[in-house]
């Protein structure tokens, strides 16, 4: 199967002040792959996420989504195009039923009219295993549940690329489990997943391959067992004692 | 309830007509602020600004340039509607009460501009209206204020649109990294909710056939539209109804029996909404109703 390009960065740079945070990031996505992205905190790795979906320009450098230039894009114009996000912190309409949640992305991320949106929302939420819990508030709601609220709510915009922004911190092991076999269902829909992740675990069962970031820097790419025994990875990890 | 409110002025005295206008006028006014603050989630410290501007443009059109008062009206709104999209511009960039304080500064800054432009707002003179003294016509005209209001409340609570509003109010970035155009809808839904407190604005100049800039762009205004919105529920189609019929009523009633206090009671009230029923009259009703 040849691979066919959707998503890259080409030196991707964002600085805060004096403080880059990201420096000159290349990065490749394939259509139909998972791709992990680790990092110690702070390496950069949600900065990226937010240089993609447009919720920050890049100083420098260019992000193409499907050979498109989308770097000076606004977030809701990059949703709708088909890249979808989730945030490390859930961040659901609280006022609103999770129905509601997932019925506005549907509604604005994929342009539906209110009856479809609702059986989209439905159906959405049905997969992500909240069909119970449909008219219930976020805040009345689990951690595992409301980042499954916030999975639905970047399903529901009909996503070809979706950024996950550790979807499973604060997951107790079992519920990784389910959350792994969740994203491996996402995947076989086709969506193409480029996710931040601290459980390497998870990562390394999930992904073919993975980049790592470190002080706004991609210094290491390859498949799991590659990336793990990177010197330069073991270093920013562990220190130079370690190597 | 719309039908007898519909044939009341038949038979009742001037007070009662002038009391319930003015009832009208401020559900008028709390259901449009409610548009912005209640549904969008946007704290509007400077709504008056578009009562005002809906006042004086209704006033000038007619003496000046001799038009009805309908299209006055009308014209009024769109420009109070239009300057919201232009002052939206930049302040709707803000967040919180930065957007407050910016709202409040530019309706003190449209009342100066009313001081100031004395050849065409008759300045410190105050403006006067050609008078027409039929009340039960203003009756009806308040009245469809707030057919307006409310017609307008309920698109929003039942549109697409009014979706994307929610969700900005819940988490603005959420929402436009769920495709919401965040900054668009805004600017739609202030032009909005600025064109209905316009509508108000003009009706209220022909009513009183007088402004003044201090009494059209009072601070105090804005601070009751909010009051009444967060009273009676803010976000909710009942809530601006309710909380302006009955606050108009009891500053009515605590106006006659103490002249010179009544507004420390009134700010007692106010005090006890804000500390123990923070979702306003419907919210409070509401969670009754879930906790069963």
């Amino acid at each position: 199967m040849i691979a066919i390009e959707i998503l890259r960065t080409e030196r991707a740079t964002k600085k805060f002040g004096d403080l880059t945070a990201l420096d000159a990031v290349d990065v490749t996505l394939d259509k139909g792959v998972i791709l992990g992205m680790i990092g110690p905190n702070g390496s950069g790795k949600t900065t990226l996420f937010n240089v993609i979906s447009g919720i920050y320009t890049p100083a420098s450098g260019e992000v193409r989504y499907k050979g498109q230039k989308i770097t000076k894009k606004k977030p809701h114009f990059i949703c709708r195009i088909g890249i979808a996000r989730t945030f490390q912190v859930v961040q659901p309409f609280s006022q609103m039923t999770v129905l509601e949640n997932v019925v506005v992305s549907a509604l604005y991320g994929k342009g539906l009219g209110l009856k479809d949106a609702r059986e989209k929302g439905e159906e959405v939420l049905e997969f992500v295993g909240l069909k119970e819990k449909i008219h219930s508030l976020p805040d009345n709601m689990t951690t595992p549940d409301r980042r499954r609220l916030e999975l639905a709510r970047a399903l529901a915009t009909e996503p070809e690329v979706i950024l996950l922004d550790e979807t499973m911190a604060g997951l107790t092991p079992a519920e990784i489990e389910e959350v792994l076999g969740l994203l491996r269902d996402v995947n076989k829909r086709g969506i193409t997943i480029f996710m931040v992740e601290h459980i390497m675990r998870a990562v390394m069962t999930l992904c073919e391959r993975i980049i790592v970031l470190n002080y706004g820097r991609k210094i290491a790419e390859g498949t799991p067992e590659e990336v793990a025994e990177n010197k330069e990875v073991i270093k920013a990890y562990l220190g130079d004692r370690y190597v | 309830m719309v039908v007898l409110l519909a044939i009341v002025p038949i038979d009742i005295s001037g007070y009662w007509l002038r009391l319930i206008t003015f009832i009208f006028m401020w559900i008028g006014l709390a259901g449009s602020i409610n548009l912005i603050t209640g549904y969008t989630g946007y704290l509007d410290f400077g709504h008056v600004a578009f009562f005002g501007i809906g006042a004086y443009v209704t006033g000038i059109v007619m003496l000046k340039l001799g038009i009805p008062f309908f299209p006055a009206m009308f014209i009024g709104a769109v420009i109070s509607g239009i300057m919201a999209v232009v002052v939206g511009i930049p302040t709707m960039r803000l967040k919180g009460a930065y957007f407050a304080i910016a709202m409040l500064v530019f309706a003190e800054g449209m009342k100066q501009v009313a001081l100031v432009l004395e050849g065409i707002t008759g300045g410190g003179n105050g403006l006067s209206l050609p008078i027409y003294t039929n009340y039960t016509f203003f009756y009806y005209c308040m009245f469809g204020a707030v057919l307006l209001t409310v017609g307008t409340t309920y698109w929003f609570e039942r549109s697409k649109f009014g979706f994307a509003l929610m969700a900005i109010r819940e988490g603005e970035l959420a929402a436009e990294v769920s495709g919401v155009n965040t900054f668009y809808c805004k600017l739609v839904a202030f032009g909005i909710s600025a064109f209905v407190a316009g509508i108000i604005g003009g009706i209220y100049a022909y009513w009183m056939t007088f402004l003044y800039p201090g009494d059209a762009f009072n601070v105090l205004t804005t601070v009751h539209m909010i009051v009444m919105a967060f009273f009676g529920g803010a976000g909710t189609l009942l809530g601006p109804i309710i909380g302006a019929s009955l606050l108009a009523i009891i500053e009515e009633l605590l106006w006659a029996e103490f002249r010179y206090t009544y507004l420390i009671i009134v700010g007692f009230i106010v005090v006890i909404v804000v500390l123990y029923i923070p979702r306003g009259i419907v919210g409070l009703v509401r969670e009754k109703v879930l906790a069963k």
